[in-house]
């Protein structure tokens, strides 16, 4: 079942760690914010929770 | 540092009587004469309230037009829940709340008392606008004249364009800025302190109150059989005090319109709304569905008809400039993306960078801003911008030559 | 085995390698956040760096108790170890490190648990491993052998790696203190 990657936008800083652990899903735009590109598979999902571990702003949440 | 609003809010406008919201309204706005009129209004359970706003297909009137039966029957699923009735009219060009605060005011709290009654809600919030005095002022009146068992609780929203955003309002409500986070579920889920939170334009109460007090025959009666009742417009051209109306669904779109506005393009829904050239609205009628199937969504239901001589590049790059210093500054694709954006159209509007150039980064900064944000406001705007492409494609052109059809068209 | 000086001598060690390991954990925690992604090493390797560092420096710490405890010479009980006051053997200064090693298993606890508490609350509480760093570096002053003065040949060896680690904190906290204004503007965009 497939999840996806939701950014908590205002806590966001740009520190650009979810897309240094997880480049499959996300990009980083013009001013270093996520891009989330696709949904996260099974294959991803254990790199997308070290992504939402990473995030020093505790920006990130995997949902349904 | 912020660019100030192309359209201001204003300081006085017009209502016309109308049919159902806007009837009676010479009789004044008080509660004797609300009363005389309607009667009392009867309790209702969820249930009957229910049926009632499903069967005449509410949708809600602050821009989403979602369904309202769907909201309530949410709210009405979780414990302790609250009503909000949202006044805050962040939209400087639209008037129609305001106007219903100066003229119907009890037709409003009728529809937020008669849910607050059916969900067991003993609050009803009321957030009134930071930026129209009379209009908070003549609410206020009308709440202290009433006597419901419900505790009314008023609130001053921020005078910004995103004050008005459910979640933002959530968050005034909260007693944090009144800015707009991140919601993980909708506020009639999970809305204030996490209680369901049944928060509805000040019309969309107009209406629930319309239902309750005067039944689903008379409501259904008006409009048209898939989209019954009526709905407000603010109408609003250079030079002239803003008109409010009425018209029922199904009414022709053009008979609301000034004589100044024929033949020139409109811009519909607002700022974050879409321009629409005099063909596609000369044969319009007023419809959601059907004015979103046209390209030009009906939204808060504003009508602006910038005249002949108004450069529709140069009232969008204004528009722009506005809207992006009102962002809140929480997000970082909307800070910066919205800044970019109106340095783009400006660009447009001045013929640097050549029209193909012009109109590719527009398209790729739009795309950059949408969905990324905790509110809708990158997508309004973005919306805004795309919408003059679409449909004036060669003012972007005539600029990109040094020149300007609106100018053109006015000089010939 | 408790009765020779070996619980002393890994007493000494630990507590120079513990001064050591927290303020390389300090100094990286500095430098892993701020600025524009891509400037150096990746942010999640020192991220990591900063994280695990602060492991070792937890395994140092239970050490450095352990050995402590353990050894007979001066009484330091188990309890002395948790509670900052009531100890007979340097009362102060041994004080300061259960202090500090308070603060450190505080500020370890919540960060295993940083995603579930709300951010402001885990960061609040991190910031206090500042005061744990000078909590140590006192105690260290106050009760190691190796920097007390030796009669007729000036202070201790370990003076030197003291000064380093101090050198290196003080160092990274005027970073830290000169980036605040320049973080906040970063904000306000500009392409990286």
């Amino acid at each position: 079942m497939a999840h996806r990657l939701r950014v908590d936008w205002p806590a966001c800083q740009a520190r650009g760690l979810c897309h240094e652990v997880l480049p499959e899903v996300v990009d980083l735009d013009d001013w270093g914010y996520p891009i989330v590109t696709r949904e996260i598979d099974a294959a991803l999902l254990s790199d997308a929770r070290a992504a939402v571990r990473a995030c020093p702003r505790n920006a990130l949440r995997i949902v349904d | 540092m912020t660019a100030a609003s192309p359209v201001p809010v204003p300081d006085e406008i017009r209502v016309l009587p109308g049919p159902a919201l806007l009837a009676g309204i010479d009789e004044g706005p008080s509660l004797a004469a609300h009363r005389a009129r309607h009667g009392t209004a009867p309790a209702v359970t969820a249930a009957r309230l229910l049926a009632l706003t499903a069967d005449a297909r509410l949708r809600g009137r602050g821009g989403a037009a979602f369904p309202f039966s769907t909201k309530l029957a949410a709210a009405s699923r979780g414990r302790r829940p609250v009503v909000v009735v949202n006044l805050s009219e962040g939209e400087p060009a639209s008037s129609k709340d305001s106007a219903l605060a100066l003229t119907r005011p009890h037709l409003v709290l009728d529809g937020a008392v008669a849910a607050a009654g059916a969900l067991g809600a003993r609050d009803v919030h009321v957030v009134l606008p930071g930026d129209r005095p009379h209009a908070a002022e003549r609410m206020a009146h009308a709440i202290a004249e009433r006597d419901d068992r419900v505790r009314f609780r008023q609130h001053r929203a921020d005078a910004r364009f995103v004050s008005g955003q459910a979640r933002a309002v959530v968050e005034l409500l909260a007693g944090r800025s009144n800015l707009p986070v991140v919601a993980w579920a909708p506020e009639a889920v999970a809305g204030l302190h996490g209680r369901p939170t049944l928060l509805s334009n000040a019309e969309t109460w107009a209406h629930v109150g319309l239902l309750v007090l005067d039944g689903e025959a008379a409501y259904t009666a008006r409009g048209r059989v898939d989209e019954p009742g009526t709905t407000l417009l603010t109408v609003t051209a250079p030079g002239q005090v803003p008109h409010v109306h009425e018209v029922e669904y199904g009414a022709r779109l053009r008979d609301v319109l000034p004589s100044s506005a024929t033949g020139g393009p409109l811009l519909v829904g607002g700022f974050h709304g879409s321009w629409a050239t005099w063909s596609t609205v000369a044969s319009a009628r007023v419809s959601v569905p059907g004015m979103a199937a046209l390209g030009m969504p009906l939204g808060a239901g504003v009508v602006l008809a910038p005249g002949p001589g108004t450069c529709p590049l140069a009232l969008t790059s204004q528009v722009v400039d506005h809207l992006a210093g009102q962002s809140s500054g929480r997000c970082g694709p909307c800070l910066n993306g919205l800044p970019a954006l109106a340095a783009t159209v400006r660009a447009a509007l001045t013929g640097s960078g050549g029209e193909r150039g012009a109109v590719a980064e527009i398209e790729r900064l739009s795309r950059l801003v949408e969905r990324r944000g905790a509110c809708a406001h990158p997508d309004g705007t973005a919306r805004l911008v795309r919408s003059l492409l679409r449909a004036l494609p060669g003012e972007v052109a005539a600029h990109g030559a040094g020149g300007c059809d609106a100018r053109t068209a006015e000089a010939a | 085995m408790t009765d020779g000086p070996l619980l002393w001598y890994l007493n000494r060690g630990t507590g120079i390698v513990l001064l050591v390991l927290l303020t390389a954990t300090t100094v990286l925690g500095v430098l892993a956040l701020g600025g524009r992604p891509g400037r150096g090493l990746p942010r999640f390797v020192s991220q990591s760096l900063h994280r695990n560092l602060s492991l070792l420096s937890v395994l140092a710490l239970v050490a450095h108790v352990v050995t402590a405890v353990a050894d007979t010479f001066v009484d330091i009980r188990w309890w002395q170890a948790l509670v900052p006051v009531g100890a007979t053997y340097e009362p102060l200064y041994l004080g300061l490190g259960t202090l500090a090693l308070d603060l450190v298993v505080v500020i370890a606890l919540t960060s295993l648990l940083r995603t579930r508490l709300p951010h402001r609350a885990w960061y609040a509480v991190h910031l206090l491993a500042w005061v744990a760093w000078v909590l140590s570096v006192v105690h260290s002053v106050g009760i190691g052998t190796d920097l007390e003065a030796v009669p007729g040949a000036g202070p201790g060896w370990a003076v030197v790696p003291a000064a380093v680690c101090v050198v290196a904190v003080v160092a990274a906290a005027v970073y830290r203190l000169a980036r605040l204004p320049v973080d906040r503007r970063a904000r306000l965009g500009s392409p990286s």
